[in-house]
């Protein structure tokens, strides 16, 4: 990132299913230190988007990272997209 | 060992589909195939329409995944799998599973589980528009219930 002090990720956020509903003013871009986690992202959001980070609690909520199944703990690097998926229902 | 898998907005041909299965090689003695239809009703609610999102690049690998599952259970010669995505009307297609293999009941158990596992593994989401109002469609516990029957066996419910 340019300059911001702590600042040396940005990462992408995408909000999937019913969790698109709650995140309509989610920034599209967080801007974290290098190695935070999902979770930690998540816990961010909460004082902003209380409903979403209520909706991105829920168990069944699993997280992606650069279109791969991730760990809620893993850590995150710059310029990767962090996806939220919800129970998935097609077929 | 042939593997179509699509997430695309446009129609599929029933005919083609089969016809493609059905010449990929003379050992094929059963193909099945099933089309999975928009209902014109949920919960007792008549639907204006449906409309199911993906996550373009995951989606596609969710499906693959499962293919690939089907593929180490049984002797398969060909599956494709075309999933609509999008704005759908009552009674369009919306999933097509297609599996060749030499005998009827490889071919009929992997199509089964195919479906019963795009269900529940399938990056997809549908939202349903009743009345002018929008909703996102719940995961039910059926279709979970219907994945647990192929983990009691390794090749059959």
């Amino acid at each position: 990132m340019t300059g911001a002090p702590g600042i040396s990720a940005v990462i992408k956020l995408l909000f999937f299913g019913r969790l698109g509903d709650s995140a309509v003013t989610a920034p599209e871009f967080f801007e974290a230190s290098e190695g935070l986690t999902a979770s930690a992202v998540r816990d961010a959001l909460a004082i902003e988007h209380p409903l979403l980070v209520e909706a991105l609690l829920e168990p069944q909520v699993l997280v992606s990272i650069d279109r791969v199944i991730a760990d809620w703990n893993q850590p995150l690097t710059d310029g990767c997209e962090l996806a939220f998926l919800p129970p998935v229902t097609g077929g | 060992m042939y593997r179509r898998v699509v997430v695309q907005n446009e129609d599929f041909d029933l005919a083609d589909e089969y016809r493609c299965l059905r010449q990929l090689d003379a050992a094929i003695g059963a193909v099945v195939t099933f089309c999975g239809l928009v209902r014109d009703c949920q919960q007792q609610a008549r639907i204006d329409s449906l409309t199911l999102q993906h996550y373009p690049g995951m989606t596609e690998a969710s499906l693959n995944e499962v293919v690939a599952t089907a593929e180490q259970r049984w002797p398969l010669h060909g599956v494709s799998v075309i999933h609509r995505v999008g704005e759908l009307l009552p009674s369009d297609q919306i999933v097509f599973v297609g599996v060749a293999s030499s005998h009827r009941a490889a071919a009929f158990q992997a199509a089964d589980f195919l479906m019963d596992y795009l269900k529940t593994h399938a990056l997809l989401w549908k939202s349903v528009e009743i009345d002018g109002q929008r909703s996102w469609v719940e995961a039910k516990d059926s279709d979970q219930r219907a994945l647990q029957r192929w983990m009691q066996s390794s090749t059959s419910p």
